[in-house]
């Protein structure tokens, strides 16, 4: 068996080459890739000489994940990785420490390994910035980190973060970093972010040489409504002459596209109109109860409303580091209130509002209260007086404002629970205007129930329609008007805690409300909660959709205002008519 | 109500209206009365206009128009195209020598380079007081039309105007439409070719106005003594009865209507020369209730109460805002509280309120009588 013996030794020979190549190669690979961290390929790439090796340095950061990589590439772009000689043929890349000493020196790290930079006796070396030079990069060298940069952060653990990078990368087509892309799609799991990698890719494909594939990306970005390919795909069908069928499926994607953004303006508009429905709603819905229920013409109750809203910023104020009032004491130095505040912060202080919604509501039925003590139970029968007298409390109110808050517009902070939004189909959903749609909802549920299921309610309810019937029956008419009026007011100010998340909370904040609560109502048909919904959804609909279609917001509101008078020319009494058999209604 | 005048009223209206008219020019073109103040009385007697029209609306006919500021600058925007064109070679621009057209100023800063055609008849003084009639009148006149057929009454009515006016206000506020925007109209330099800041102009100014409210009241008080006077106050005390009486009471109220509208737009094209100034922010919400409280702390349902109280309130208004900066508003705002609750006829009213309070027991209720009209307008 001569043969055997040779071809074992040929097996064992085989088995030796691969062995010592196996070693080889590990003795080559290993210490370099151990040693290679990212923050050492940096280095080298900054003292590596010649260009193309530095880019490739530098690609060959692609897939690591370390998040320094971003912090040193960056620092590089804007010179503040700066070269320290320790002889004449050693640099080391160093990035200087904040803090500068009395010679404006500074501690400095190096950049290979993120230890301070010593000299051989271990002592820290401080730097002066002005002595030395800053590591060099071209134009070329810049582009090649932004791509890293974009490719690494597709990886990154934030979701918005890679959503942004996707993006920015299909919006730059540059098709190079169509496989990383495409590598992505594979392990991500996200839906929001598979559908920006979808948008991504067909962006990209849309400068394929294959014009199959371009065909295809085309009808994808069509079927998928992308507004931000719209501009891509008509350039596609300009450069595209000559090959129809690109044409045609460019062409035939923008019309898509096209429809996508009615069906998202009409949407939005829908929308907007819903929400700003819902606030004049809230707003008039006091007014309805004082002005439909028991005809008191309440022109100061634009003033409750920002009664309402002062409340919440004096109650963010005690949750938050405290409010100074200037409590005015008449033809005397002003008295200065210091309130101090829990300093709270994070959820905690977002849970203000939820104070201060209860404390609006009190606060303002309180001032109603008093109004309705004070001055407007002497002009039950006199509705004409009541505008005018109540002009006069709005005045009063409106200075009181000003001297005790001051003449600017104040900061109400918005919790984060009511700052966000929702992104449906394009489709922007602010979440405060979503609350106040839900809000409104709740007021006229409650406000409806208080009226038709509860003994105050069928009183106030008996003695609006007929006080003098309703005295006679025992009804204490004082008191049911006390409540009925407060109670309005006291929707108000819950109207002006809303209010102030959505718009401005300054003196004249009443003043941006009054006229619209006022039509809102009489539209709708006083004495009738029904008439005021239909009616305030009526008009911040119709509002919104003028403002989409004339592009012009006080054209539409001159339209809408006097689109109101002559509604009223057809239905004089709003919407709904309560019926009744006196001459005088 | 007297129906017809008393020899007294006329003497003393006679007094007044020389002094008004005669007097206080006399006395400050011999230098005893100041530049000044010839020039804030006129600015009182334009409001003095402006309380008769509102009055004229809401003492005799029951309609609370809130809507009297907007024909009031109405006026005062259609004489003010006047003055802007006479600036002619006066303006900034057309001294920098970039404004060969004439343009009034803030036209050129927008950019525009010819006048819009609607300016050039405001070319002509006669045409721009036509207009000032005109435009006011057949505002009045199309908004009345439709608010009176439809029956629209009482507060809705008072809400409407409103309304119109807010309407009227964001629309002014636009620069596309070349009525100066946010700015309005100022700088004038000229009116009829006279120096328009010259003491003897404004005390010219100053007598035209103090000559037309003296005209107004005449007529107005003629008016509310003739017959459609006396239905004009039929309709404020109960309309329904007026309508079963055969009246048409839409035809009467447009016609007052119309009538009030166009005394406020003269008064307003008075004020504009003399303040030297018209914005939107005249025609703000406020200030048609503003001429409301001067009616109401008059004395509505007289035509002297209105003038009375718009010089006073004005008075009052000239020296708390110097002396009380802070407080004018508040000071304001509860001299209206209580004057509705314990003074409904105001100042003309106030010697036969004290008359009846000391005729009455000690301790008799102070409460204010509800006047007839409002408590039968009321919601029952």
């Amino acid at each position: 068996m001569p043969l055997i013996p040779s071809l074992s030794a040929n097996h064992a020979r085989a088995w030796l080459r691969l062995l010592a190549w196996s070693l080889c190669s590990l003795l080559a690979v290993l210490p370099l890739r151990a040693a290679d961290t990212a923050r050492q390929t940096i280095a080298k790439a900054i003292l590596e000489e010649d260009a193309d090796k530095k880019t490739t340095l530098i690609n060959s950061l692609v897939g690591q994940t370390d998040p320094i990589i971003p912090v040193l590439l960056n620092t590089w772009k804007e010179d503040a990785i700066f070269l320290y000689k320790i002889d004449d043929d050693h640099k080391v890349p160093v990035t200087l420490v904040e803090g500068k000493d009395a010679d404006d020196k500074q501690a400095a790290v190096r950049v290979d390994d993120g230890q301070p930079l010593t000299d051989k006796d271990g002592k820290s070396i401080r730097l002066l910035a002005s002595d030395l030079d800053a590591a060099e990069h071209d134009s070329n060298l810049r582009a090649t980190m932004k791509g890293v940069l974009d490719l690494l952060s597709l990886t990154d653990p934030n979701r918005d973060k890679r959503i942004q990078a996707i993006n920015t990368l299909g919006m730059s087509q540059e098709t190079e970093k169509l496989p990383a892309l495409l590598k992505l799609q594979a392990t991500e799991k996200d839906g929001k972010v598979l559908r920006a990698l979808r948008e991504a890719v067909a962006l990209m494909q849309l400068k394929d040489e294959k014009p199959e594939v371009q065909i295809a990306a085309a009808k994808a970005l069509g079927a998928m409504g992308s507004i931000p390919s719209r501009d891509f795909l008509t350039q596609l069908a300009k450069d595209s002459e000559g090959k129809p069928e690109i044409v045609k499926a460019a062409n035939d994607a923008a019309v898509a596209i096209a429809a996508h953004i009615k069906v998202v303006n009409t949407v939005s508009a829908a929308f907007h109109g819903l929400s700003l429905g819902s606030i004049l709603l809230v707003a008039a819905i006091g007014l309805a109860i004082t002005f439909g229920l028991m005809g008191v013409i309440n022109m100061a109750h634009g003033e409750l409303i920002a009664v309402g809203a002062y409340t919440t910023y004096v109650i963010q104020g005690l949750f938050a580091t405290g409010v100074v009032l200037q409590i005015p004491t008449f033809f005397f130095q002003p008295y200065t209130l210091r309130l101090s505040g829990m300093n709270l912060a994070g959820t905690k202080l977002d849970n203000y509002f939820l104070v201060a919604l209860p404390m609006s509501f009190l606060v303002a039925a309180l001032v109603g209260l008093l109004l309705e003590r004070c001055v407007i139970r002497f002009l039950y029968r006199r509705p004409l007086e009541s505008l005018l007298a109540t002009w006069g409390v709005s005045l009063v109110l409106q200075q009181m404002f000003r001297l005790t808050f001051g003449a600017n517009n104040v900061q109400v902070y918005s919790p984060a629970y009511l700052s966000g939004n929702w992104t449906i189909f394009d489709v922007i959903l602010g979440w405060n205007r979503v609350f106040v749609i839900c809000f409104a909802i709740l007021i006229i549920f409650g406000t409806h129930l208080l009226l038709t299921k509860t003994p105050l309610g069928l009183l106030i309810r008996a003695v609006t329609q007929n006080r003098t019937m309703a005295a006679c029956m025992g009804v204490k008419t004082q008191r049911v008007n006390m409540l009925t009026f407060a109670f309005g007011a006291g929707l108000a100010g819950l109207a002006g805690a809303f209010l102030s998340q959505i718009g401005n909370v300054g003196p004249s904040l009443g003043q941006d409300y009054i006229v619209n609560a006022f039509m809102t109502v009489v539209v709708g048909g006083v004495g009738n909660l029904m008439g005021t919904v239909i009616s305030a959804l009526g008009i911040g609909v119709i509002d919104q959709s003028l403002q989409q279609i004339l592009l012009n917001p006080v054209v539409g509101k001159i339209l809408v205002l006097v689109g109101i008078i002559l509604f009223l020319q057809w239905r004089p009494a709003g919407i709904f008519v309560t019926k009744s058999r006196s001459l005088e209604g | 109500m007297k129906r017809n005048i008393s020899k007294l009223e006329l003497a003393l209206a006679t007094i007044i209206a020389l002094v008004l008219v005669v007097g206080l020019p006399v006395l400050n073109a011999t230098d005893v009365v100041g530049n000044f103040t010839i020039n804030l009385w006129g600015k009182y007697l334009c409001y003095g206009l402006l309380a008769i029209s509102v009055d004229l609306l809401w003492g005799y006919t029951g309609l609370l128009s809130l809507g009297q500021a907007l024909f009031f600058s109405l006026g005062g925007y259609m004489l003010g195209m006047n003055l802007m064109l006479m600036i002619g070679k006066d303006g900034q621009y057309y001294k920098a020598g970039n404004n060969p057209n004439l343009l009034p100023d803030f036209m050129v800063f927008l950019g525009h380079t010819f006048l819009p055609s609607f300016w050039r008849p405001f070319n002509s003084f006669p045409i721009a007081v036509m207009m000032v009639v005109i435009v006011p009148g057949v505002l009045a006149l199309i908004f009345g039309f439709f608010a009176f057929r439809s029956r629209i009454k009482g507060v809705y009515f008072s809400i409407l105007t409103q309304a119109l006016t807010y309407a009227a206000y964001i629309f002014l506020l636009q620069n596309d439409v070349t009525m100066g925007g946010n700015n309005g109209f100022t700088d004038f330099k000229r009116i009829l070719g006279f120096d328009i800041r010259h003491p003897a102009t404004q005390r010219g100014l100053y007598i035209a106005t103090a000559l037309l409210l003296v005209a107004v009241y005449a007529f107005a008080r003629w008016l509310t003594t003739t017959k459609f006077g006396l239905v004009q106050r039929a309709i404020r005390d109960s309309e329904t009865r007026v309508l079963f009486s055969g009246y048409a009471a839409a035809n009467y109220k447009l016609f007052i209507f119309v009538v009030a509208s166009t005394v406020a737009a003269l008064g307003g094209a008075l004020y504009v020369p003399q303040v030297g100034i018209i914005n939107p922010s005249e025609l703000a919400t406020d200030k048609s209730l503003e001429a409301v409280v001067w009616c109401a702390v008059g004395g509505r349902g007289t035509i002297i109460g209105p003038i009375i109280g718009a010089i006073s309130v004005n008075a009052l208004k000239s020296w708390a805002t110097t002396k009380y900066p802070d407080y004018w508003l508040i000071i304001l705002g509860v001299l209206f509280i209580l004057i509705v609750l314990f003074m409904p006829k105001g100042i003309v009213g106030l010697p036969a309120q004290l008359r009846a309070l000391f005729k009455r027991k000690p301790g008799a209720p102070e409460l204010a009588p509800v006047p007839a009209a409002e408590a039968a307008n009321a919601k029952s």
